[in-house]
């Protein structure tokens, strides 16, 4: 059998296989875009590229056929380079948000357009499942929440904000006086580890919920005896109902969190003797004061020194985050260093040593002219805001629902499977490196799915997946060179072009170009 | 609007057929007929044909021939090429808009008369700028002149309708040659053709008009020569219509009584005629042996041009008494498919079309190929802005073509033979399907098939795979090589692409022996190349010097220098996938891998010279602009790089220049060089990364917010100095009314108001505007 040579690991191959082939049988990762598996090269998106010795440049190795001898390498750094450089390209003519703003700014990065959809749709269910993806304590900050993500509120340049905000409380409160057991998530695995957290404010109770869904077993020591920390000391009961602190706290709990309440960390029991018995620790105890150095641990301008994306403090395996690391009093932030110590604890526990990555790699579209506005609008409630009357908890279900309906809609559909996302982020492509003509955003719909052209990449995917279909019409391209562009031939509707393969159509683009209108992310 | 009627389309489909490859031409018939696609008309066509919507819409707007809206009665091709841009044609073009009133993105005069389009090169780079109305060209384009080109053209509308037909003629003993190539006509030799004519009819003269190949010298246009038996040859340049009359009164005499009587009625008002008293046509006499000639001929070799100016084009006779199809006749008869192959070899014949792969191994290649049914396809769709050689090629030695492309098919036993000529030479085509047309009826071809495709605009039809998918009938998207077409071609059959030129050398390797040939030139680049000399030289000519001259007795000895005492400063050779070979390397020979060594490379062989007034950051700005506006789009490298790179050299021209941005456009040139999927993207960065290597203190001065060759607008400013007279010329011709002259005092400029087109400067009889 003929044979080649993949990052001089001798593979056999059958005539007429490509390196692509090949290289995967062999479990190398090569990324592509345009790539239609089983199906003739179009070596359109150019990022599977790789290194033929004797060819000069770089070949595809989607489009590029086995031959006898050949030598391939698939990660030398010319390789990754130009891999990179397709992706830049490729940026630089997408335009689209990955995460929308609002997302982008929560510090806790909560999904909060898929929140808004099944809101906007009655599923308060969904919604809350979505919501304790990223925050345990969403009714608290329902009420309390400094919400950036409204600040950052696409649709605020159109009139305001979406109530984002009380939103996320009134589907929290509604869980949790429903009359059922409120929704917690069903934790993974028993990973056999354990992690003690020092305190119970909103860092520590974040920190013991993340832990807890990843499997690892979680004591919580707190040297008062109520969960809650500057949430229940600083707040009076008119800006945060005690039962709902509690409520929430309970479901913290019901996540078999063991609460060890007038357990003071330095006192009754020692750091040493919690890494003693403990696989790591979190510390979230809250504003230190004057002169304190809590543990001994470095402090820096009355803060606990931490490292900026795992949270690790100078002493190993000991992490730390909330208003103990921070200047600012923020409890959004709290909830979010939580998880994200959660998270780094994790890959620690795990043996991995890099560290988590606190933000998802995401490009963005910036502001919008007048007509995309529209474009947006046109999709979305154009009602105002409600009025400011409404008191958190007050909302009632029509109007939540219209209310979250004005959401602009503007993150992606397939901001969880865009594989040029997925490639971009493990490539550290640079959205920003060029600066193309920015193009005008427009949506097309149709066939049950959202066409949005300047997310497209022209690889022509959908085009040959209609004509696979014998879609009579189909999708075809129009014009050439930088002008290029995906339609249904004679201008027809997409309704038309796509009678049967919309759906499959939808699957097979590797961006969020073509999607289904209602595709949960 | 009205429906169109359909009928048309049922007619050209059953001329054409209904599979997909015929697309193209079905294309074509349509616009042939509604002047452009009706949308009714192409649904028709899915209708009828086996051809999908999604064809027809991706193939219908791929190629810039395709209307999809309505055209005017005429169509007017304003040529872009390089030359034209360097001799001004966007001015020319925003004049002829202007005066016929288009605006924003329409393309037709209210009137429906006119349609203006922008093309990539008309191939007519010595008549500089140019456009083509319709089949007719005009060059030497002003702002002035170009009202008066399209009066001109309606008048000619009229007087072709009433022209008779010549009466066949008797045996003649003198003969008249005059050459009718594109650019000739465009230079006024059909008018002349007409005056001579008349000037026969009416003088009662006896002798043979004859319409001979290009004479290389466009520069001397209109060219007439006038052999008769006794008196030898003369050569006329720069003829007028008027001269004619002149011109054969001096050599030829009226015959017979009558038309001796004619001949005095008709002259009678005019003045006597002799050697002496017509004094004005010693002028335009061109003396082969004056040293200007011999400088222009003598560094020259012709071998493809070797019929230059003395055959008439179609005259196949002729073509067989000179040892045309001599090279055929051997492959069929005296030599086996081996002796051929390896007489190519040791020829050293490498492809003309610009990468220089040898000739003999591709024909070996698809030779040794294992298949019933092999190909083989001439590339004509030569379309780079600045090159015209094979445009010349076709319409004077199109059996030349056919006879090496009929030798390359006997050799690798090829049944079908296509030659792909694009649209924008409508001289060509016909010339080439009537030269077909004779040779099968002489049965010169034996049992070769042979046809012409015609290209529909799009100059990456010139790389070999798009050129292939676009006979196909599909978009000209290359496709990744290997396999390349020597293997997988046409219908994924073997199949021999070479270029125009390198077919048309074939006939006389194989009639002279590879040894003449491979006499010629360099080590590893053998026989001659046809250029097309143009830009700021003295003579822009169709020039074919052999491989090793260097550029500057090109440029000094075949050119005739620089053009009014400017300072020679750099040569493009090789179009938009080549570079600039800066003065001080212009000791560079012609030689494939020496060019590229420079930083340009042979391309399909423009050489466009630039003066010290040209500007190599607008040059590179140029090229690239035509570049990623031909391409196709498919790969990401160049659909996006080139347009990233355009943006960074019009931020550059436009003094938005910040540091950094050479770096990161040389890093952004080598990642689309190196990754690109054809020839296109990989050669698209050159005119750029050589520029920046030769030239890089100018694009530094534009980072700094100075053109130092003073052309970019954003970065100069016009003003008047004291050698102002007040003729108040400036202030007429401004076209932006931008200078207050009061007469007879000193002239100002609004610098705001100004466009900085330069009108002032050229109407300034007292050299008062300066540009700073």
């Amino acid at each position: 059998m003929p044979s080649i040579q993949i990052d001089n690991h001798q593979v056999e191959f059958k005539p007429g296989q490509t390196v692509l082939e090949v290289a995967r049988g062999l479990g190398v990762n090569i990324p592509t875009l345009c790539h239609l598996p089983g199906k003739p090269a179009r070596t359109s998106c150019m990022v599977c590229l790789v290194k033929v010795v004797g060819q000069e440049g770089l070949m595809p190795s989607c489009g590029t056929v086995c031959e006898d001898r050949m030598r391939v390498f698939t990660n030398t750094p010319e390789v990754l380079e130009a891999r990179g450089n397709a992706l830049e390209l490729l940026l630089s003519d997408h335009l689209g948000d990955c995460d929308a703003p609002c997302t982008v700014a929560c510090p806790a990065g909560l999904d909060i357009p898929q929140m808004l959809r099944y809101i906007g749709q009655g599923k308060l269910r969904e919604a809350i499942e979505v919501i304790k993806t990223d925050i345990p304590l969403p009714a608290v900050l329902g009420r309390i929440c400094s919400a950036p993500c409204e600040k950052a509120c696409r649709r605020a340049a159109a009139d305001e904000a979406v109530s984002i905000m009380q939103l996320k409380g009134y589907a929290a409160e509604a869980d949790l006086t429903g009359g059922h057991r409120p929704y917690t998530p069903k934790p993974a695995a028993d990973t056999g580890r354990s992690v003690a957290v020092v305190g119970a404010g909103p860092a520590g109770l974040s920190a013991a919920w993340h832990l807890r869904r990843a499997g690892h077993a979680c004591t919580i020591f707190e040297r008062r005896d109520q969960p809650g920390g500057m949430l229940r000391y600083a707040l009076g009961e008119d800006r945060l109902p005690r039962r709902i602190l509690h409520a929430e706290a309970d479901c913290v709990r019901d996540m078999e969190v063991e609460f060890r309440f007038g357990v003071e960390v330095g006192k009754a029991v020692s750091l040493e003797e919690l890494l003693g018995s403990f696989d790591a620790v979190f510390v979230g105890v809250g504003r230190l004061s004057e002169g304190s150095r809590p543990f001994g641990l470095d402090v820096r301008d009355g803060k606990v020194s931490v490292a900026r994306d795992s949270l690790l403090t100078s002493r190993a395996r000991v992490f730390a985050g909330g208003d103990v690391v921070r200047a600012r009093r923020m409890t959004v932030r709290s909830v979010a260093d939580g998880k994200a110590a959660a998270a780094s604890i994790g890959l620690m526990l795990a043996g991995d040593n890099t560290d988590a990555p606190r933000r998802q790699w995401s490009c963005h579209m910036g502001r919008l002219g007048e007509q995309e506005m529209e474009t947006f609008l046109n999709h979305a409630n154009r009602v105002a805001r409600i009025p400011g009357a409404a008191q958190p908890g007050e909302l009632r279900d029509s109007l939540a629902r219209s209310e979250a309906r004005r959401c602009l809609r503007c993150d992606c559909r397939k901001k969880s499977s865009c594989k040029l996302r997925l490639h971009s982020a493990e490539y550290e492509a640079s959205p920003r490196r060029f600066h193309g003509d920015r193009r005008t955003y427009t949506r097309i719909d149709g066939a049950g799915v959202v066409y949005e052209p300047t997310k497209c990449i022209k690889c022509g995917v959908c085009v040959r997946v209609a004509a696979e279909h014998k879609e009579p019409l189909g999708l075809t391209f129009v014009g050439r060179g930088f002008d290029v562009r995906v339609q249904v031939p004679f201008g027809e509707p997409l309704s038309k072009g796509l009678k049967t393969a919309a759906r499959q159509c939808a699957a097979a683009c590797p961006t969020g170009a073509l999607a289904m209108r209602d595709e949960a992310s | 609007m009205a429906e169109p009627d359909l009928t048309h389309v049922d007619e050209v489909v059953e001329r054409l057929g209904r599979s997909e490859d015929a697309l193209i031409p079905l294309l074509q018939a349509i616009q042939a007929r509604y002047r452009y696609l009706p949308e009714q008309a192409l649904r028709r066509l899915c209708e009828i044909a086996d051809i999908t919507p999604a064809a027809v819409e991706s193939v219908s707007t791929f190629y810039t021939q395709f209307r999809l809206r309505p055209a005017g009665r005429h169509t007017v091709r304003v040529c872009h090429g390089t030359a034209c841009h360097v001799k001004g044609a966007p001015l020319v073009t925003d004049a002829l808009c202007k005066h016929l009133g288009i605006e924003g993105d329409e393309d037709t005069d209210s009137e429906g008369v006119f349609t203006v389009e922008r093309v990539a090169c008309l191939g007519c780079c010595s008549l500089a700028p140019v456009m083509q109305i319709d089949d007719v060209t005009f060059g030497h384009l002003t702002t002035e002149s170009i009202t008066r080109s399209l009066d001109d053209f309606l008048e000619l509308q009229k007087r072709r309708a009433k022209q008779r037909r010549r009466r066949p003629g008797t045996p003649r003993e003198a003969e008249i040659r005059i050459t009718l190539d594109s650019c000739c006509v465009a230079r006024g030799t059909r008018d002349v053709k007409q005056a001579i004519d008349k000037a026969l009819a009416d003088l009662g003269i006896d002798a043979k008009v004859k319409p001979v190949s290009c004479v290389n010298m466009c520069h001397e246009t209109p060219l007439v020569e006038i052999v008769t038996p006794d008196d030898g040859s003369h050569l006329y340049a720069q003829v007028r219509p008027d001269d004619v009359r002149a011109i054969l009164g001096r050599h030829l005499h009226p015959g017979g009584v009558l038309a001796k009587a004619r001949r005095t009625a008709s002259t009678a008002l005019e003045h006597l005629l002799t050697d002496d008293a017509w004094e004005p046509v010693t002028r335009y006499g061109l003396d082969m042996s004056t040293q200007r000639a011999s400088s222009f001929w003598d560094p020259q070799v012709l071998l493809v041009t070797e019929r230059a100016g003395r055959s008439d084009p179609l005259d196949l006779r002729e073509y067989l008494e000179t040892g045309g199809f001599e090279a055929l006749r051997k492959c069929r008869e005296d030599m086996s498919a081996e002796q051929v192959l390896g007489e190519i070899e040791r020829s050293g014949l490498r492809g003309r079309g610009g990468a220089g792969f040898p000739t003999a191994e591709k024909w070996r290649e698809v030779a040794e190929a294992d298949s019933d049914v092999k190909y083989v396809v001439c590339n004509g769709d030569e379309g780079d802005p600045g090159a015209f050689m094979d445009r010349m090629i076709l319409e004077s030695y199109p059996y030349s073509v056919i006879e090496g492309i009929a030798a390359a098919a006997q050799t690798i036993g090829a049944g079908e033979a296509i030659l792909y000529i694009r649209q924008e030479y409508p001289l060509a085509i016909p010339r080439v399907r009537e030269a077909i047309s004779h040779c099968e009826q002489e049965g010169l071809l034996g049992d070769l098939k042979m046809r012409v495709m015609e290209g529909a605009g799009a100059f990456v039809c010139g790389e070999e795979t798009a050129l292939l998918e676009s006979i196909m009938g599909r978009r000209g998207n290359p496709r990744l090589r290997p396999p390349y077409p020597s293997r997988s071609g046409l219908w994924g059959r073997p199949t021999l692409v070479n270029n125009v030129e390198t077919f048309a050398l074939v006939p006389w390797i194989l009639r002279n022996g590879a040894d003449e040939f491979a006499k010629l030139g360099t080590e590893h680049s053998k026989g001659t190349k046809v250029f097309a000399l143009a830009g700021k030289v003295n003579r822009n000519a169709l020039i074919e010097v052999p491989m090793g001259i260097t550029l500057r007795r090109v440029v000094h000895e075949v050119g005739g220098g620089i053009g009014e005492g400017k300072r020679f400063k750099a040569v493009q050779v090789g179009g938009p996938s080549g570079g600039c070979v800066p003065e001080s390397l212009a000791d560079t020979p012609v030689d494939y891998e020496a060019l590229v060594h420079v930083g340009a490379m042979m391309g399909s062989g423009g050489l466009v010279v630039l003066d010290e007034d040209d500007c190599m950051v607008e040059i590179a700005r140029y090229f690239l602009e035509f570049t990623q506006d031909q391409s196709c789009g498919k790969c990401t490298f160049c659909r996006v790089g080139t347009r990233l790179m355009l943006r960074m050299l019009e931020r550059l021209c436009g003094g938005e220049g910040a540091d950094g941005d050479l770096r990161e456009l040389e890093r952004l040139g080598h990642s689309i060089r190196d990754n690109s999927l054809c020839g296109l993207g990989k050669t698209a960065p050159n005119p750029v990364l050589s520029t920046l290597e030769h030239f890089r203190d100018e694009y530094e001065a534009h980072i700094r917010g100075r053109c130092p060759a003073k052309q970019c607008t954003a970065l100069i400013t016009y003003g008047i100095n004291d050698n102002c007279i007040g003729c108040t010329r400036c202030a007429q011709d401004c076209p932006a009314d931008a200078i207050v002259a009061r007469p007879h005092e000193k002239h100002e400029i609004d610098t705001e108001e100004c466009i900085r087109c330069g009108a002032c400067r050229d109407v300034c009889p007292a050299d008062a505007v300066e540009v700073e």
